[in-house]
């Protein structure tokens, strides 16, 4: 026991104190918001100013409101067929929050008419223009538009679909607009009689009802995945760098002469562990102000939080801990396993598909978490740590299940650091070349 | 063989083998308590081998292993310090911390450790480097800091397994009276080396291994005095027809600044002085000498092949 705490205690302090802990510790904040924050950026820059359009009205009617539709700022949210959004001049189009401006599209727009002109030359003309880069798309509005809502959109750029569809959909509200005009319907009214149904979801669960929304409950399921995902891709490699160092460093014989293999293996995860965890307060510590006020934020624009409740948070730590932990050891069995680290580039790849799968497997279970289907996957231990956390903010299954899903993982983990130890000791005694799975296994057979 | 008390590690007939290959064979042998044991043997006898079945790392197939009157076990690996032919340390730890680790790990408190550490690092001069990451020393300090970490829990049983290697002259005496420290405070010390010399210059008693199998055991003085020659290391000016007398000697083998005379069977060095005299040579070296442990462990491994 005191070797073991020895270990831990040596894995543990060398973790936090390496300069690596201290730059992802930094960086790691830096890096995830870079991922999430720039590519919404990115999609939203129109770069390269407006976008110049060029509207040929055949209809002769049209074109003052397409053009108010157009020019109008905003962005849509894409639910055009509903005469809710008819009006344009009292925000058909719904502002969203803030952070959505930037993805607002800028147009020019003008009037080309044919004045006793045939078609096809103004036609011609225009693609002219386009090839000349004087201008970026023009649309044909035919004279029989308002029947058969039939539009045609030419442009140099048919890759910039975001414009496009924005057109289309503020298009549509225009023609439908004056279709009930012609049709004599009183638009307010209609506005006022096909409001939208609000469904509000309450989960019914052991303890009561619970006001929660659906997809914000996934969401902090999908999240623990995430979390274990994060910490095997950060803590993985550093496991299996410290079993393949003792090894090339032959440190290994001075440890194996002294204590278990088991010990030693366990040891070994348990700190590194440990830094991840620490890493992990560390983070909760420091940004948990910032995230207190993005919630207060999410609240405040009327979205639902997940409800959090303590039992929620000791299965999340435990699935976490549970998921981290095997994984973790598969990183080790095939440290113990490979001669350098460049070996284990390729053997590692399984692995990490596992992993992978686990959340591909929660997107069936959240549809129906008490099927048969879902059970099982919750049972397998590679993939429960996220299968029963989506199980169990869904519809949280009976504890026994809960409990057995725990159990074989924990009984999983023991098993795994029992093969890794197997195979880390009699690997060490093999050099200069990475063993075959036939010879891993009759190692993990052999006494 | 001495009482069961005083021995201190007891192999039984053990037997390992690697797939096809039998890398220790049948092999038995007793280490008494306060002595130094030479393991000796080519590279690939089964040295290394034979002492990770005695550390606890494998374990032998068929055969006992007895230490300190007790089967193997975890507790009892306290007990032993093993140098291991291959060094290895945490090259990115202090000094200081690593052997701390170390020190733990054999079941030392962490104050016992400290003092231990200080002593040990004064002892071996290199006190100054306590703060310093292992890979700023050189090659041979770190190979004192692991024989630090090999003895600074007091263990009964040291293992040594090629400690000297890749140590400069002066280290080489350092260590060698520490070996000797540690011997005359009772410690029994196995000495694994191929290096001939030095096994001759330290170990009590020997046991040298070829091919898997124990090929000779003993006590230095009773192996070199059952490989007794009748031999004489001679300088000597104006020698005549006596060295080539096949009933005196045998044959005569050039040095550099001496010869070195095989008697005949029976025959006698004195009588081969009183010759030589006899003849008028003027005789600058005499000497009766026994054969060494180098040219037994080479008569005996050639035998063998």
């Amino acid at each position: 026991m005191n070797k073991l705490l020895t270990i831990i205690k040596r894995e543990y302090l060398q973790g936090v104190r390496s300069k690596t802990f201290l730059v992802s510790t930094i960086v790691g904040p830096i890096l995830m918001a870079f991922f999430m924050i720039v590519p919404a950026l990115l999609m939203g820059i129109k770069t390269g100013g407006a976008t110049r359009i060029v509207v040929v009205d055949q209809t002769g009617r049209m074109y003052e409101r397409v053009r108010e539709a157009v020019m109008q700022p905003g962005i849509d949210i894409n639910d055009d067929a509903v005469p809710q959004a008819v009006s344009t001049n009292n925000g058909g189009a719904r502002q969203m929050p803030k952070e959505a401006e930037i993805l607002k599209a800028h147009y020019e727009i003008e009037e080309a008419r044919l004045d006793g002109r045939a078609f096809d030359e103004v036609k011609r003309e225009l693609n002219e223009r386009i090839r000349q880069k004087r201008l970026d798309a023009y649309l044909i509005l035919p004279p029989n538009l308002l029947e058969n809502g039939a539009v045609e959109y030419y442009g140099r750029n048919l890759g910039d679909l975001f414009s496009i569809e924005q057109l289309r959909s503020r298009l549509s509200r225009v023609v439908i607009e004056q279709r009930m005009r012609d049709a004599n319907i009183n638009e307010n009214r209609v506005r006022e009689l096909s409001r939208r149904v609000e469904m509000s979801t309450v989960r019914v669960s052991e303890s009561g009802e619970e006001r929660s929304s659906a997809g914000s409950s996934f969401g902090l399921a999908i999240a623990v995945g995430t979390f274990i995902i994060i910490a095997i891709l950060m803590y993985g490699q550093a496991i299996l760098s410290a079993v393949v160092e003792e090894k090339t460093t032959r440190i290994i014989e001075v440890l194996f002469s002294s204590v278990r293999p088991f010990d030693l293996m366990a040891g070994k995860l348990v700190g590194v562990s440990l830094v991840a965890l620490t890493q992990y307060l560390i983070w909760a510590v420091v940004f948990g102000g910032i995230a207190l006020y993005g919630a207060a934020l999410v609240v405040a624009s009327g979205l639902d939080l997940p409800t959090v409740t303590p039992s929620f948070v000791l299965y999340a730590l435990i699935y976490f801990l549970l998921g981290f932990f095997i994984y973790a050891t598969l990183y080790a069995i095939v440290g113990a396993m490979v001669t350098t680290e460049k070996e284990a580039g390729q053997i590692i790849i399984p692995v990490s598909f596992l992993l992978a799968f686990g959340i591909y497997l929660s997107f069936p279970v959240i549809r129906s978490p008490n099927s048969a289907f879902s059970f099982w996957v919750s049972m397998v231990p590679f993939f429960s740590p996220i299968t029963m956390m989506v199980r169990i903010v869904t519809e949280t299954p009976p504890f026994w299940q809960i409990a057995l899903s725990m159990l074989i993982g924990i009984a999983t983990v023991l098993g795994l650091i029992w093969v890794a130890a197997r195979i880390y000791r009699i690997g060490m005694l093999m050099y200069g070349k990475r063993a075959s799975l036939p010879e891993v296994l009759r190692w993990i057979r052999q006494t | 063989m001495s009482e069961p008390d005083d021995v201190t590690l007891l192999l039984d007939r053990i037997t390992k083998s690697y797939g096809d290959f039998v890398a220790v064979n049948e092999l038995s042998l007793a280490v008494s308590r306060g002595r130094i044991f030479g393991l000796l043997g080519p590279n690939g006898a089964g040295k290394t081998t034979t002492i990770r079945m005695i550390v606890n790392i494998t374990a032998p197939d068929s055969g006992t292993i007895k230490l300190f009157g007790q089967t193997m076990s975890a507790e009892l690996q306290n007990r032993i310090g093993y140098l291991p032919e291959e060094r290895g340390l945490y090259k990115r730890m202090k000094v200081g911390e690593q052997l701390r680790f170390f020190g733990e790990l054999r079941g030392m408190k962490a104050r016992a450790a400290d003092a231990a550490i200080d002593r040990w690092l004064e002892r071996l001069k290199l006190s100054e480097w306590k703060n310093s990451k292992t890979n700023e020393l050189s090659k041979g300090m770190q190979q004192k800091i692991q024989f630090i970490a090999t003895v600074m829990h007091d263990p009964d049983l040291l293992i040594l397994d090629e400690v000297f290697s890749g140590l400069d002259p002066v280290n080489v005496e350092l260590m060698r009276d520490v070996v000797l420290e540690l011997k005359a405070a009772g410690r029994t010390i196995i000495f694994s080396t191929h290096m001939m010399e030095q096994a001759e210059r330290l170990c009590d008693d020997i046991c040298l291994i070829n091919r898997s199998r124990k090929v000779l055991e003993g006590s230095l003085r009773e192996v070199k005095k059952s490989f007794g020659r009748n031999a004489v290391a001679l300088r000597a000016e104006g020698v005549n027809g006596v060295l080539a007398d096949r009933s005196l000697v045998a044959s005569v083998k050039p040095h550099s600044d001496y010869v070195e005379v095989l008697l005949a069977g029976g025959a006698d060095s004195q009588e081969l002085l009183k010759r030589l005299l006899a003849e008028g040579a003027r005789v600058t070296k005499f000497e009766q000498v026994e054969a060494s442990l180098h040219d037994i462990f080479i008569s005996k491994v050639q035998e063998q092949s």
